[in-house]
């Protein structure tokens, strides 16, 4: 395959602010979003019926009431459906066959001819349980005197690389076993052993999940939903389906974000089932917010171990980290989150001396899924004030230690693999100097305290090691360039970044770029998830090899005409030119009809079309004892973030008062685009830091509405962010770009806990740290009375 | 929770084209019929299924519920309708009714606010309603329509528990009086939720104050609070201690100490009973420092 690098000359517009695609679109209201497609007056609504329990046992479904309802066109249960669904771990049937393992999992869905029909109908099932001891701690449900989630563990079918435990409630175990823990206490100087605890929180993107499908008396299958993973949920649907994935079609159009809860399936597959039973009608699905809390993907709340030690210099030379995750009632996708923990679960420090184990663990909670940070956040919340603590009990700077633990070009990871070039050092050293570490200003009034914090982060992209992309790249008569390409843009801006990409490859302007939209199975080529903050590197490489295949086809087709060399000819404005004829001709007149020969003997060429494809090649499996091996991903962006923020002692309120972030992207395609992702990562942070919390008792949700989960707004975000790029280059990127959309909000949490403790001197479990929190640990700490 | 409607439940709207019409119909269909304004409750309630009444009866309209007026000799009158926006920004409230302006301006949302009332806000008889301490220190009473025609209820008796209040079957409040204010009347609102905007209260202390030559100490200082009692409540421990003894930093002291033993607030998902009362002195010391500085201490 063709090498993308273009590291020699930067041509234009890579590096430029340009505008989003979908701007006006999105202002004026235009975008058209899953749930405003219209079906005419065919279509047909779904609704759900739920498991009221956390854990039990079907015993039997009466449906006979709900079918005999006037308008209702279908009655579906899981004796319909016994394929496995899941997209690492096939642990789900579409609607439950034998058992209930949430409050909110599908046990029968209904289509009727109106919404207020379908909800009648659902009423009218009648469903008798045998109820059963719910999990509901991940810690007490990887011991062997918990009950079994799902006593057929052992059975289902797995990817290589994850590891169920037979027997167990633990989906997947990843251990580390690098050097001599043992050995390592005793030449410690300092040694810190601290828990944590992350609650479940939600990915709450402003747009629930909608899906409509319908299925033609063929049995193909169309579904339009709103989707991350328009491939994903083909080729998983599909399987659970017994189907071809050539008869699954998905059209995804504009998102109204996702944050990785609309990634690989959850409700869509509900939709597409439904369908199935009620030929040539569409069937539209779609939750209520409640519903978006109870049955869409969660992330998993995770409690964690951390021991670390170092020598007299603040030398990190062990670590040995426990992570117990709670991934619900399903791990199809959450196990790969765990495993992301493991491979990563040093942070970005090069430590010698590592044990880990982190286990996926069963509960009776909801599907605990992607979300944005895809473990990262969660451990780097842990991990990076257990760092903090080590630097004090060392008596070290916390910004200094993690100068000198910090990863850098050639350390030796944590399985085994060497660094790749890295920016961190230089992050740390910007958003030290961005918010004046050192220096301790004082607080704005005499009930307040201040203080400061920071923390670092690494994260790779999480996914099987030969994900791929594909993409190609069309001239219209014009001359304009449509670039068709399978990931979505949810708001990151990856199709405003791809066009660019495709401009410079080819040699055009901007403005000239459209993307192909909407995604569609059918005709959009491939692309596995926009998931992993994997867009700008991964597809982005294969819509700039598909551009420069269209390049190459214009070139060799007029220096074929021109009887010149194709080194000396460029494209540049949308016209080819010849750097030694000084002759030009703009695209328009050749990419469609071709050149004609001389002498009127015939035509050449024809119309344009590249294409481009992009897979790592070079990522290894790695020891499941050990987790060594040679490349266990494909890189890692690197970052760090700090807090200056002021705690009222009357209400243990905390106001941030200004953060800084800077990330190494490698290169930033979009600069803006680029702070974006950096400033709305922060405040997703700072809102899981300060007030996000998913309330869970005995398996049932407290506070499934945003009256009571509440969610940052632009109030409670800081008016001072800076955000800072730093670019050391990827070496398989285009033009050196790595990701960064989920990046920025890993170490956020950390980072304000760090300052929370600087200026108050507290610590707690675990986030949110609310006003009441942080005022009853002043309590007990005796600095309020 | 999880099994709310997808959208609103089935109900008649009914437009009467007098309070005479709007207090027959309402009483004719009690338990199933509730009078209308701004809908912000009343609809996500009859959404999550909690109010499942058939008919809705638009209020807004009728005899002076849209007008809101200040007389220099009267007072100030606020129709049932007025949206809570119309209040805060009317010059005569901010004047001379400071406590209610700030209050009216920490409900909710700004969006919100362009729809939602200060008497539904009342009606409602949550004990978090921002407004209610308010209107309760200010000396508000309603004016009420109802079967047997006009009549007023002061705020000091209306509120009998959440959500139950002395309205009757018929009854249709048609707008909020508040009395003059006193001379050099001040006030202010404190509100602490969990995030910055459109949370609803932990808790939520007002406080006005004024000169008075009667109380020994110079001045009339009084506190209500909200979220920590069955219904808003009115500390009036907190006004005798401020009236008797000279108005300190120990009394004000005193005075907070007194707003916490007054309230019984619960544990829920907001927020702990322990908190709560805690959370009850600090702001009622806050907002009474706050009070006694703005009074010219």
């Amino acid at each position: 395959m063709t090498t993308t690098v273009v590291h020699e000359r930067i041509p234009e517009p890579i590096g430029e602010s340009k505008p989003r695609l979908d701007n006006r679109k999105k202002v004026t209201g235009a975008a058209t979003y899953a749930d405003d497609m219209q079906f005419g007056s065919g279509l047909l609504y779904a609704r759900i019926l739920h498991s009221p329990h956390p854990h039990a046992l079907i015993k039997s479904i009466n449906i006979s009431r709900a079918k005999a309802l006037p308008g209702v066109k279908a009655v579906v249960t899981g004796e319909d459906f016994p394929g496995f669904i899941g997209l690492y771990l096939q642990d789900r049937h579409i609607f439950c066959r034998d058992r209930v393992r949430y409050v909110g999992d599908p046990v029968a869905g209904v289509a009727a001819t109106s919404e207020e029909i379908a909800v009648k109908a659902v009423n009218l099932i009648e469903v008798e349980y045998e109820v059963l001891e719910p999990v509901v701690n991940p810690e007490f449900g990887a011991s062997p005197d918990a009950p079994l989630v799902h006593p057929q563990l052992s059975e289902y079918k797995v990817v290589p690389f994850i590891l169920p435990q037979a027997g167990t409630n633990i989906s997947n175990l990843f251990k580390v076993r690098k050097g001599d823990v043992g050995a390592a206490w005793e030449k410690c100087a300092a040694i810190v052993e601290r828990k944590y605890r992350i609650p479940h929180i939600q990915h709450v993107p402003i747009e629930p999940h909608v899906a409509i499908a319908q299925v033609d008396e063929t049995g193909e299958v169309t579904l339009w939903g709103s989707s991350q993973s328009p491939f994903a949920q083909r080729n998983l649907i599909a399987q659970a389906l017994g189907i071809s994935q050539s008869d699954m079609r998905v059209v995804a159009p504009y998102v109204g974000g996702g944050f990785g809860s609309k990634a690989g399936v959850s409700m869509e597959a509900l939709a597409v089932a439904i369908a199935t039973k009620v030929r040539g009608r569409p069937v539209k699905l779609r939750l209520t917010r409640e519903e978006e809390f109870y049955t869409a993907f969660v992330r998993q709340e995770l409690i964690s171990y951390f021991k670390m030690g170092c020598d007299k210099n603040g030398k990190i030379l062990a670590m040995e980290n426990r992570f117990y995750w709670g991934g619900g009632a399903y791990t199809e996708y959450g196990v790969n989150v765990t495993r992301a923990a493991g491979y990563s679960s040093t942070g970005p420090y090069e430590v010698p001396n590592v044990k880990t184990d982190s286990y996926c663990v069963y509960t009776n909670h909801p599907v605990g899924g992607p979300m944005r940070g895809f473990g990262m956040p969660e451990m780097h919340t842990g991990l990076e004030q257990c760092i903090d603590d080590l630097a004090h009990e060392i008596g070290i700077d916390p910004v200094e230690i993690r100068r000198r633990n910090c990863i850098r070009e050639g350390s030796i990871l944590v399985t085994g693999s060497k660094m790749h070039p890295t920016g961190l050092p230089q992050c740390i050293e910007e958003t030290a100097k961005a918010i004046q570490w050192g220096q301790k200003a004082s607080p704005s009034a005499p009930n307040k305290r201040r203080g400061k914090g920071t923390a670092i982060m690494w994260k790779a992209p999480a996914m099987p090691p030969n994900a791929g992309s594909s993409a190609w790249v069309e001239l219209a008569e014009d001359g304009t360039v449509t670039v068709g390409l399978g990931g979505q843009d949810l708001g990151q801006g990856t199709f405003t970044v791809c066009a660019q990409m495709a401009a410079a490859a080819l040699g055009v302007p901007y403005e000239s770029v459209r993307i192909a939209t909407p995604v569609d199975t059918r005709f959009s080529p491939y692309e596995w998830q926009t998931v992993a903050s994997r867009l700008t590197w991964s597809m982005g490489n294969a819509v700039v090899s598909a551009a420069q295949d269209a390049r190459r086809q214009i070139l060799d087709l007029v220096s074929e005409a021109w009887g010149e060399d194709p080194e000396d000819l460029d494209i540049r404005n949308g016209v080819v030119v010849s750097y030694k004829s000084e002759q030009e001709i703009p695209l328009k007149d050749m990419v469609i009809y071709g050149l004609p020969k001389p002498n009127d003997s015939g035509w050449m060429g024809g119309p344009i079309r590249g294409r481009g494809k992009f897979m790592p090649t070079y990522v290894t499996s790695l020891d499941p004892e050990t987790g060594q091996g040679e490349r266990a991903v494909v890189h890692y962006t690197t970052g760090s973030q700090s807090v200056e923020l002021e705690v009222d002692l009357d209400t243990g309120q905390v106001e941030i008062l200004r953060g800084a972030s800077s990330f190494d992207v490698g290169k930033a395609i979009n600069p803006e685009m680029v702070k974006a992702q950096m400033e709305g990562g922060f405040v997703q942070g700072l809102s899981s830091a300060l007030f996000e919390e998913m309330k869970m008792v005995d398996g049932y949700m407290q506070n499934p509405s945003f009256v009571d989960y509440r969610i940052a707004t632009t109030t409670d975000a800081p008016s001072d962010l800076q955000s800072v790029i730093v670019e050391v280059p990827q070496d398989d990127g285009p033009w050196g770009a790595r990701g960064i959309g989920e990046h920025s909000m890993v170490a956020t949490a950390a980072a304000i806990a760090n300052a929370i403790f600087d200026a108050v001197g507290i610590r707690m479990e675990g986030p949110p740290f609310s006003a009441e929190k942080i005022y009853l640990a002043m309590l007990d700490a005796g600095i309020v009375e | 929770m999880l099994e709310a409607h997808p959208g609103l439940p089935e109900f008649d709207y009914i437009k009467p084209k007098t309070l005479a019409e709007a207090s027959r119909f309402l009483a004719d269909h009690a338990g199933e019929a509730r009078p209308l304004s701004g809908g912000t409750d009343i609809f996500v309630r009859m959404r999550d299924g909690v109010w499942k009444d058939k008919y809705l009866v638009d209020i807004k309209g009728l005899d002076g519920t849209d007008e809101i007026v200040y007389d220099p000799s009267k007072g100030l009158t606020i129709g049932a309708a007025v949206a809570m926006n119309r209040v805060s920004a009317h010059p005569d409230v901010k004047k001379h009714y400071a406590a209610l302006a700030d209050a009216v301006d920490k409900v909710a949302s700004y969006q919100l606010r362009n729809r939602a009332t200060i008497v539904g806000n009342i009606c409602n008889a949550s004990p978090a309603g921002d407004t209610i301490g308010a209107c309760l220190l200010l000396g508000g009473a309603l004016d009420v329509h109802g079967v047997d025609g006009a009549r007023t209820e002061p705020l000091a008796s209306f509120f009998e528990g959440p959500g139950s209040t002395a309205l009757k079957p018929g009854d249709v409040v048609t707008s909020l009086r508040l009395p003059l204010p006193p001379k050099g009347l001040v006030g202010r609102y404190y509100k602490l939720g969990r995030n910055k905007s459109s949370d609803l209260s932990i808790i939520g202390v007002t406080v006005v104050g004024f000169p008075d030559k009667r109380a020994a100490s110079g001045y009339r200082i009084k506190l209500a609070l909200a979220s920590v009692a069955p219904t808003p409540l009115v500390v009036a421990q907190v006004e005798e201690i401020l009236a008797a003894k000279p108005v300190t930093e120990q009394t004000i002291a005193e005075a907070a100490q007194a707003a916490m033993d007054a309230c019984t607030p619960i544990d829920d998902v907001r927020a702990s009973a322990r908190y709560r009362k805690m959370m009850a002195r600090n702001l009622s010391q806050k907002a009474l420092t706050e009070i006694w500085n703005q009074l010219g201490r």
